[in-house]
């Protein structure tokens, strides 16, 4: 479904990713993990257009993603949850939910969407007029999701949607980000710095590096891992 | 007896500045569209202003508009420049605005701040003197029946060509206000002011949504003007005392917020008729000045500040 070769990234002479390849099959639940300033962030932006890579390829069903302009990426059917949540502060909670559907294909199924989100995060229903900036970190990240649920994507990409989080919070959003994959079939590819719980949750995981995929394997590779254990799961 | 005097004259520069307050609440909202959604600083907002007075009278002047006769044609002289300084905002958008706002200037000094202001003021003073070329220094107005026409209630006159004025920026400040808060476009607009990242994400063209902000807002400033036209003498130069009246309404209502920048420019209005009861006319921009230096100093996040963001 999407089949990264060779990405590179520079931020002025700083560089971000460095031939980065990756593949993520329709049905797959992938994972991204590595520590800080690894470019996990940066990968999602590129996938969304936001940087502009220096080098490489992004193919996304076949088609060359990097031709078709920012804006129109979401139409394609590939939800971005970014980083820190990112919700609208300003709007309501149903209004950021509906800019998910802001494509027309999406919108046509609003009304389903929001159902659907609803059954998944009951306290956005109660909430849905209130300003989105006065919601809890926890509640903003079920905004974040829900907006990108509300896109109806085939590819959801979630950028460590843990960061901040009390752990019973992030406990929930895991579990739902699980029943969300198996109940819809939805292809997932997960950014996190919660190397265990992200791993544990894959079929397929990438460990990044400054800027370089370091390992890859399944997620019984990966967490039977000697290096991985001692550097990341902290066992 | 005197007290009898000051009160009717208390009552008639109330009413005045209602009156008035309506045009500056919409000159204002046209403001408030264009900083809330591209936080760009606009200092030739005045001057689109005073392109919407001219082009409100030359239509009112010409026989196209002619045929809606002496009383309605000033008004929809003033509406039709609407779209006409839409289209002239569009073009100034794509050919200059959008080059020193958006993404592209991100990671310039000040935000691409400077550049805005110096562009913003380099095509503001570009406007006055072309104005000066093209329509002459000479003051004019658009002359309409009404402007000399009241209706009196109990002590109180109210201008006729006023009242049209107050009900139709009135009228166009709600219509605006749906738009925004109802559409499509309208939530694409807010949530690009937001966070245009994010918004991007969402499938939002956020140069095309700054491009509609922009010349939406430049189309609003304009109506204002042109409604305004049928009760205030202009000439080219007219933009530079109201780009001030539009700040300190904007920033007295809470930068960023569109109800507040209506709420702040009517009260802006308010203030300066109210200032004759005190002060000579000619120092009723001073009061303005004034105020706007008590809200900065006291209350800087004025009437409808936005909310702030949880961490």
């Amino acid at each position: 479904m999407l089949r990264i070769r060779e990405l590179s990234v520079h931020y002025g002479g700083l560089c971000a990713l460095d031939k980065v390849s990756i593949d993520v099959e329709a049905g797959q639940f992938v994972a991204i993990v590595g520590p800080n300033g690894a470019g996990k962030t940066t990968l999602f932006k590129a996938i969304s257009g936001t940087v502009g890579p220096s080098g490489g390829t992004i193919e996304y069903k076949g088609r060359d993603l990097l031709a078709v302009p920012p804006h129109q990426r979401p139409a394609l059917g590939i939800a971005h949850v970014p980083e820190h949540r990112q919700v609208f502060p300003s709007m309501t909670v149903l209004e950021n939910l509906q800019m998910g559907a802001y494509a027309p294909a999406a919108a046509a199924q609003w009304k389903r969407s929001l159902e659907l989100i609803y059954e998944l995060f009951p306290i956005l229903a109660e909430r849905g007029t209130q300003l989105a900036g006065t919601l809890s970190g926890g509640q903003q990240q079920m905004v974040a999701i829900g907006r990108g649920l509300a896109n109806v994507p085939e590819l959801l990409m979630l950028d460590e949607p843990s960061m901040g989080l009390a752990p019973a919070v992030v406990d929930m959003i895991f579990d739902r980000i699980q029943q969300i994959h198996k109940e819809r079939e939805l292809t997932i590819l997960l950014v996190e710095q919660r190397a265990a719980e992200a791993l544990e949750s894959c079929d397929l995981g990438y460990v990044l590096e400054t800027g370089r995929v370091a390992m890859v394997g399944d997620n019984q590779q990966l967490l039977n891992d000697k290096r991985l254990q001692q550097s990341y799961l902290g066992l | 007896m005197e007290f009898g005097i000051f009160l009717e004259d208390a009552a008639q520069a109330l009413a005045t500045g209602i009156l008035v307050g309506g045009a500056y609440a919409l000159m204002c909202v046209g403001l408030g569209i264009i900083f809330g959604s591209m936080r760009v600083i606009n200092f030739a907002q005045g001057d689109f202003m005073m392109l919407g007075m001219y082009a409100t009278y030359y239509l009112a002047t010409s026989a196209l508009v002619g045929v809606f006769g002496l009383y309605a044609g000033p008004a929809v002289a003033a509406l039709l420049s609407g779209p006409i300084l839409f289209a002239f905002g569009w073009l100034l958008h794509k050919t200059m605005i959008s080059r020193v706002t958006g993404a592209r200037v991100a990671d310039m000094d000040g935000g691409g701040g400077y550049a805005q202001l110096i562009l913003t003021l380099g095509i503001g003073l570009v406007l006055q003197n072309g104005g000066l070329i093209l329509f002459g220094s000479t003051p004019i107005a658009v002359l309409t029946p009404l402007s000399r026409q009241s209706w009196e209630v109990g002590t109180v006159l109210l201008n006729q060509a006023r009242v049209v004025a107050f009900v139709a920026a009135i009228g166009i400040a709600a219509l605006v206000n749906l738009f925004l808060t109802y559409s499509r476009i309208g939530r694409g607009l807010r949530a690009a002011a937001d966070n245009p990242v994010a918004a991007t994400y969402m499938g939002v063209d956020v140069t095309k949504a700054h491009r509609i902000a922009f010349s939406l807002g430049v189309a609003v400033t304009a109506v204002a003007g042109g409604l305004l036209a049928s009760s205030q003498s202009f000439q080219p130069y007219i933009g530079i005392d109201f780009v001030i009246v539009m700040y300190a309404g904007v920033v007295l209502g809470g930068l960023g917020s569109i109800m507040g920048a209506f709420w702040g420019g009517l009260t802006i209005g308010l203030v300066q008729q109210l200032s004759t009861l005190f002060l000579p006319y000619q120092l009723q921009n001073t009061t303005i000045f004034l105020v706007f230096l008590l809200i900065i100093f006291f209350w800087p996040q004025g009437m409808f500040g936005r909310v702030s963001e949880r961490t």
